[in-house]
């Protein structure tokens, strides 16, 4: 259990691992812990790894922060509800047939049908704009 | 009548749920692909692919799991698939994993070489941090981005990219140790001392022990 089992190379070689919080998914996950807990310098070693992965956080998060142009969310919009018009729509069809027939007096048989047919496409699209 | 009523009501709700909760991430999407295609122009139009994409494939999006994460897939893809082809640049090799893990020497730094790198990382401007960005190459610069200004995890990240775990992680160290490196070289220009401490113009030597 002692910190001769790993050296200081394997240790800050896994910086990355221990920085992400998952130094469980490697396999000397317990040696390389128990050999930061007895060695100042790999402690040391990996505070300031930490201290500067924040800080690169920080100044990542500030500097990469552009606001996407007025016109593009706009575009946006205008384009999906273009898609939006164009996609599958619900087609509903009626069709129906209208049979009569009439016996005068003399015993004719008039026989008659008509048919009617309806189509109704129904988009999606709102029209608030 | 109910089976219509059914069908008419899902196709339009899932075109709003997708307006209210996709479109919000239309600034985000924008910076990433700013640091993706490193232009306006090639930025706007990914985006906009993205969200077309996405839109047209948002049946098949598990409602309830992280939409963020699936837009971001989407925004990837689409910048490795279309953007980047004609680009032609050399791909990192297959078994970058090992390579970091062996063949990297480390020593400890002295303690003025940290304060001398936080100090330099304090003071550069916006325009150096992204500048060090599009210079590290693009396999790196995405997991980076992904992980250090998004805030994915490495697995998130991994389906994002479609890679494996183990990948991303070798990319994202390597990444961010190139990207201090960079900086470090800003701040040096800058005229503060970080590689070395002790003599005014020797080279880089990492400060080891």
């Amino acid at each position: 259990m002692s910190y001769i089992e790993i050296k200081c190379g394997d240790v800050l070689a896994s910086v990355v691992f221990i920085i992400e919080g998952e130094l469980n998914e490697i396999p000397q996950a317990d040696a390389i812990s128990n050999h930061i807990t007895t060695c100042a310098p790999c402690a040391a070693e990996i505070e300031h790894e930490r201290a500067m992965h924040q800080m690169l956080q920080d100044v990542l998060k500030r500097s990469c922060n552009e606001q996407a142009p007025e016109d593009l969310h706009e575009s946006i919009h205008r384009q999906l509800r273009a898609q939006m018009a164009g996609a599958p729509s619900v087609v509903t069809q009626f069709s129906m047939t209208e049979i009569s027939i009439e016996i005068d007096e003399f015993g004719n048989v008039e026989h008659r049908e008509i048919q009617i047919e309806q189509t109704h496409i129904q988009h999606f699209i709102d029209d608030e704009d | 009548m109910a089976s219509k009523d059914l069908v008419l009501e899902s196709a339009a709700d899932r075109n709003t749920r997708f307006e209210r909760d996709a479109l919000v991430f239309t600034n985000q999407l924008y910076a990433a692909a700013l640091r993706y295609t490193k232009n306006p122009e090639d930025a706007r139009d990914l985006v906009q692919d993205t969200y077309l994409k996405a839109f047209a494939s948002f049946h098949q999006f598990e409602e309830g799991t992280n939409l963020r994460a699936w837009l971001y897939r989407v925004l990837t893809t689409t910048f490795i698939n279309t953007y980047r082809k004609d680009q032609r640049r050399p791909q990192i090799s297959n078994n970058e994993l090992e390579e970091w893990q062996v063949a990297e020497a480390q020593s400890h730094t002295s303690d003025q070489g940290k304060s001398a790198e936080v100090e330099a990382l304090e003071n550069l401007p916006d325009s150096d941090i992204k500048r060090a960005l599009q210079e590290i190459p693009e396999e790196f610069r995405i997991v980076v981005y992904l992980a250090d200004v998004e805030g994915f995890s490495y697995k998130e990240i991994a389906e994002i990219v479609g890679a494996p775990a183990g990948t991303v992680m070798s990319r994202l160290h390597r990444g961010r140790k190139q990207l201090r490196e960079k900086l470090a070289s800003y701040a040096k220009e800058l005229g503060y001392s970080v590689s070395d401490s002790t003599s005014p113009d020797s080279d880089k030597k990492g400060g080891s022990k």
